[in-house]
């Protein structure tokens, strides 16, 4: 993993660079605080857990630690870094956050100090218990001069992304959260539209049920026809009725029904009245009807009509 | 890259972008039911007023009632014609209780009055009735 990008070895006394493309990086001890330890437990995640309490005393206090655990043969290896520490220093050297592609622990690639590796004329890095450590170099042996060359290939297979660049907004657990809270609705809101499909059910079985009884109703255009036909036909013989109805109803004392005429077109009836008031009267029923109203000549009938 | 630097805003963009298509998927689904349960009230309230009209004007027994007509009225007032669904009657010499029985019936009959004619001569009254269904 990383393979791909130039790995820059990092340590406390190294010169300004100038970087074009990013590039990953590997820490010296100078970075981290490595421990070792035999724990009865089988899982990283678990020894990731209990990382802190095994670093108590051990790291200088107001750092904010991240830890990365490793299994070896017998052991768990606990590496405590504070990132923000690190990226301070990183910037100062010339090396933005955007610049880091992955971060790596020159523990992690021990196999490969094969001999001692010169950081400057006076600090070295060695492997001392399988322990990655800078030592003095004058404190090496005539024979153990710093011949390694340190190249990509001491890339490890996995790295600590930089997080909390300063261009971030939000730190990765804000995002997380609230990502989450996202989903959460999103999932609602899924959860509740698939819902919408079923709410209409009893309306549609009803239909259904319907149709069933009345095949010949299941087109819209036969409906449409039918309904055309009838609603015609009730709707004017109700007039017609209503219109008989209400001639009965001026049938009273000193009012006679002379005539009625009812057909497609319309209705017509004459009353004779006994007195003026009367025919008043009828008058006044046969307006609130809305209907029209026409003296007969020479008399006190009164003849009302309508039309369909 | 340069992405990287905004990992965490793209994370909480994308979480954003998933939701807002969620709630347009809800958007949709609510739309599309008001759409499907005004198309289904509809046609139930066509079909219900369907079956109501063709169960008042193309009853069955229809013309069992119509004849009813004939015998409401003693028979020498009465001038019977039937074809088909069409009935042409004409009472003659009616009292006023027997017209008002004929005009309560007819008018209670599910038929189309075509012509409905009544004078009176002196006490009586004359009918002429024209009717389909």
């Amino acid at each position: 993993m990383g393979n791909n990008k130039d790995l820059l070895l990092v340590h406390s006394a190294m010169e300004r660079v100038t970087l074009v493309e990013s590039v990953n990086v590997m820490l010296t001890p100078q970075f981290y605080t490595l421990k070792k330890e035999a724990l009865p437990v089988k899982y990283a995640y678990q020894a990731k857990k209990i990382a802190p309490s095994l670093f108590e005393g051990l790291l200088e206090e107001g750092g904010n630690y991240n830890y990365m655990v490793s299994k070896e043969e017998d052991t768990w290896a606990f590496i405590a870094y504070d990132i923000e520490s690190i990226t301070a220093f990183l910037e100062t050297k010339g090396i933005t956050a955007e610049k880091v592609s992955k971060i790596f622990f020159a523990q992690q690639a021990v196999n490969s100090f094969t001999a001692p590796l010169a950081l400057n004329e006076k600090e070295a890095l060695v492997v001392l218990d399988d322990i990655v450590v800078v030592v003095p170099r004058m404190a090496l042996g005539n024979e153990e001069e710093p011949s390694l060359i340190f190249d990509n290939g001491f890339t490890p297979k996995s790295g600590v992304s930089l997080q909390g660049s300063s261009s971030s907004v939000l730190t990765q657990k804000q995002a997380l959260w609230l990502a989450a809270v996202f989903m959460l609705f999103a999932g609602m809101f899924v959860v509740e539209g698939s819902r919408y499909g079923g709410n209409n059910a009893s309306a549609g079985v009803e239909l259904e049920s319907l149709y069933e009884s009345y095949p010949a109703l299941q087109s819209s255009y036969t409906r449409q026809g039918i309904v055309d036909k009838y609603r015609t036909i009730d709707t004017n013989e109700r007039k017609k009725r209503d219109a008989i109805k209400a001639f009965s109803g001026m049938i009273f004392k000193g009012v006679t029904l002379t005539s009625l005429h009812a057909d497609d077109k319309g209705f017509q009836a004459q009353f004779s009245c006994a007195s003026a008031n009367v025919a008043k009267r009828v008058k006044e029923l046969a307006k609130k009807a809305h209907y029209n109203t026409a003296k007969v000549k020479d008399s006190s009938d009164l003849r009302i009509e309508g039309t369909l | 890259m340069s992405w990287k630097r905004y990992q965490n805003e793209l994370i909480v963009l994308g979480a954003f972008v998933v939701m807002l298509g969620a709630y347009a998927y809800k958007h949709n689904q609510g739309t599309s039911q008001v759409q499907e349960v005004q198309r289904v009230q509809s046609s139930l309230g066509e079909l219900k007023e369907v079956i109501a009209l063709k169960k008042i004007w193309a009853d069955k027994k229809t013309t069992k009632k119509v004849a009813s007509l004939q015998t409401l009225i003693p028979a020498s007032k009465v001038k019977w014609s039937k074809k088909s669904k069409k009935v042409t009657a004409t009472y003659t010499g009616l009292s006023s209780n027997e017209l008002n029985k004929l005009i309560t019936k007819i008018l209670n009959l599910p038929v189309e009055v075509r012509l409905l004619d009544i004078k009176k001569t002196g006490s009586t009254y004359n009918v002429e009735f024209k009717c389909k269904w």
